[in-house]
């Protein structure tokens, strides 16, 4: 069930990644590191966080307030991060399936660690993504 | 041993208090917890004495406050009056300074002064990034003005609502007598905000545009809670002035009014109890165990007694190294265990002074000293922890030294104004 998906390199640039998660409709990304080993997926609702500035965080009231001309630059806020620094302090568990797993391992993994996207690994090789979307179009699949 | 256990228990916690190493609220249980087990001090002292145990008026007072603070916040109405503000300021850095300076001490005097800050910050944060200019110099100014402010009213800064419980002071006592010097203190630290904040106020004309764009109706999402909570609020505060004529204790005031809130605006437990900082009241009860602990052996009287022998039984002089004394270890030590541990000997020694307008002035001097201390360092008072925080939050992270160097100055400015002002009204006019 798994589908090939792009990935991100921790370094590269945050603003190439969130056009990435735009382009594809994407649920989530995979990150690696320099050699290509996954290390973290970052779900685009974590990218949609980093528009918001730190104020509006502070007190949602403030979106209210602002106008259009505002709401049209909310992306220059991602302007020189990188995906590393879109990620948390304090790595969270990689959300990783093998490629024999059933649908129900994989939905448990997505249920516990509340993640749009697992990587389906062999080894430390990546081999494809499991998004949500494509575990429930499976699952209702007819018998 | 009863006595040096109890030292020995209040000074090592007081050192992790004041380091931090480990939660405060931790510290004062923990403290609490070895004075009740080695039997220093028992449950009837701990939780039924008032001059050893737990002041549930302070609990319950900063307890009911802070309900009502976290429905009213939800209303919008400070982000209104602030974005209202920096509009009228027609986008002027120096002239927004003020204006929000002036809106923190009102609010700060009406509720604590940790609310205020995280109600200012946010929306300061916005009018900086809309005028394209560093917040810092603007968050520090208004954490100053927080701290002044605080000072105004009974329930305007927490060592306020422990020193009016001890002293039996009421909201209008502090009214009549701190709210002056407040105004005054106010005003002197808008008219020195120029030179302390020198080169802050250059803005690109163009980015005065986007200020005037943001639009403060936004801001009151429920305009039904909003007048609930303004009339429950109103209503609060005339029970507190009339203190006199009602009878009713401002703790009890407090929590009525939280309740009625509560009822008629239909807030769910999940919201207005998520604004209680229990932590804060759990390290009050820790505290006051503590401080019970040495009051029932004797220290605090054994210390009052040599305070009043180094003061000569001089009130003026008492009062003076009171106000200098507090606003030193209010910088360095958090103000609120400071005045716990102050009051009951502050108490004592009011008792060795037989003109009662010289004693008040005692309690006077060690609420400006402890409010207006805790603006000297960056860790003196909550408020400017929790300013800290925000700014580096939103990438704007401000140096111990950066806010001492501000604060330290304001500190001594705002002594050197209190102490002339506590010798006028008690000792020459008095």
């Amino acid at each position: 069930m798994a589908e090939e998906f792009p990935v991100v390199d921790l370094d590269s640039h945050a603003l190439d990644a969130a056009r990435l998660l735009a382009e594809h409709r994407l649920p989530g990304i995979v990150v690696t590191d320099r050699t290509g080993c996954p290390q973290s997926i970052l779900p685009a609702s974590e990218v949609v966080q980093f528009l918001v500035p730190s104020y509006v965080r502070d007190d949602p009231s403030l979106a209210r307030v602002l106008d259009e001309s505002m709401a049209d630059r909310v992306a220059d806020k991602l302007g020189g991060k990188t995906v590393r620094s879109l990620l948390p302090d304090e790595p969270a568990e990689l959300p990783r399936v093998d490629a024999d797993d059933t649908i129900i391992e994989v939905a448990a993994i997505m249920a516990r660690l509340r993640c749009p996207l697992v990587a389906v690994m062999e080894g430390k090789t990546l081999l494809g993504v499991i998004s949500a979307s494509r575990l429930l179009q499976l699952a209702l699949l007819p018998r | 041993m009863s006595t040096v256990a109890a030292i020995a228990v209040f000074v090592v916690a007081y050192l992790f208090i004041a380091t931090e190493k480990i939660p405060k609220m931790v510290a004062a249980l923990a403290g609490a917890g070895i004075v009740l087990a080695l039997g220093v001090v028992g449950s009837e002292d701990a939780f039924y004495s008032h001059d050893t145990g737990i002041d549930w008026d302070v609990i319950f007072l900063l307890l009911g406050m802070m309900i009502i603070v976290g429905v009213l916040r939800k209303t919008g109405v400070f982000e209104y009056v602030a974005i209202w503000a920096a509009k009228r300021a027609k986008g002027s850095p120096l002239r927004v300074m003020i204006l929000l300076v002036l809106i923190t001490a009102v609010a700060s005097a009406l509720l604590d002064n940790v609310t205020t800050i995280l109600l200012i910050a946010p929306v300061t944060l916005l009018v900086c990034d809309r005028l394209d200019i560093n917040p810092v110099p603007f968050l520090i100014a208004e954490v100053l003005a927080s701290n002044i402010g605080g000072a105004a009213t009974l329930i305007g800064d927490p060592p306020n609502i422990i020193i009016g419980s001890r002293a039996g002071l009421t909201f209008n006592d502090f009214l009549v007598n701190l709210a002056p010097i407040v105004a005054i203190e106010i005003v002197v630290l808008v008219v020195i905000l120029p030179r302390l904040f020198r080169g802050s106020f250059t803005v690109d004309p163009d980015r005065v545009a986007d200020v005037m764009a943001l639009n403060e109706r936004e801001a009151i999402q429920n305009p039904r809670l909003l007048l609930k909570s303004g009339l429950v609020l109103l209503a609060v505060f005339v029970a507190f002035v009339a203190h006199s004529v009602i009878h009713i204790e401002p703790s009890v005031v407090a929590l009525l009014g939280a309740g009625v809130l509560v009822l008629i605006s239909k807030a769910q437990p999940k919201h207005y109890l998520a604004s209680v900082e229990w932590e804060t009241l759990l390290f009050f009860a820790g505290l006051f165990v503590m401080i019970g602990a040495l009051v029932k052996t004797g220290v605090i009287g054994e210390l009052a007694k040599l305070a009043a022998d180094a003061t000569g039984g001089n009130a003026l002089l008492a009062v003076m190294l009171i106000l200098g004394v507090s606003a030193l270890l209010s910088g360095v030590i958090d103000n609120i265990p400071y005045v716990a541990t102050m009051s009951p000997l502050v108490l004592a020694l009011t008792n060795d002074i037989p003109d009662p307008t010289h004693s008040e002035a005692l309690w006077w001097s060690l609420a400006l000293g402890a409010d207006f201390g805790g603006n000297m360092t960056a860790v003196g008072a909550s408020a400017n922890v929790v300013m800290l925080g925000i700014a580096a939050r939103a990438g704007s992270r401000i140096s111990f030294w950066e806010f001492t160097k501000k604060g330290a100055v304001v500190t001594v400015v705002t002594i050197l104004v209190a102490a002339p002002y506590l010798w006028l009204r008690y000792f020459v006019l008095a």
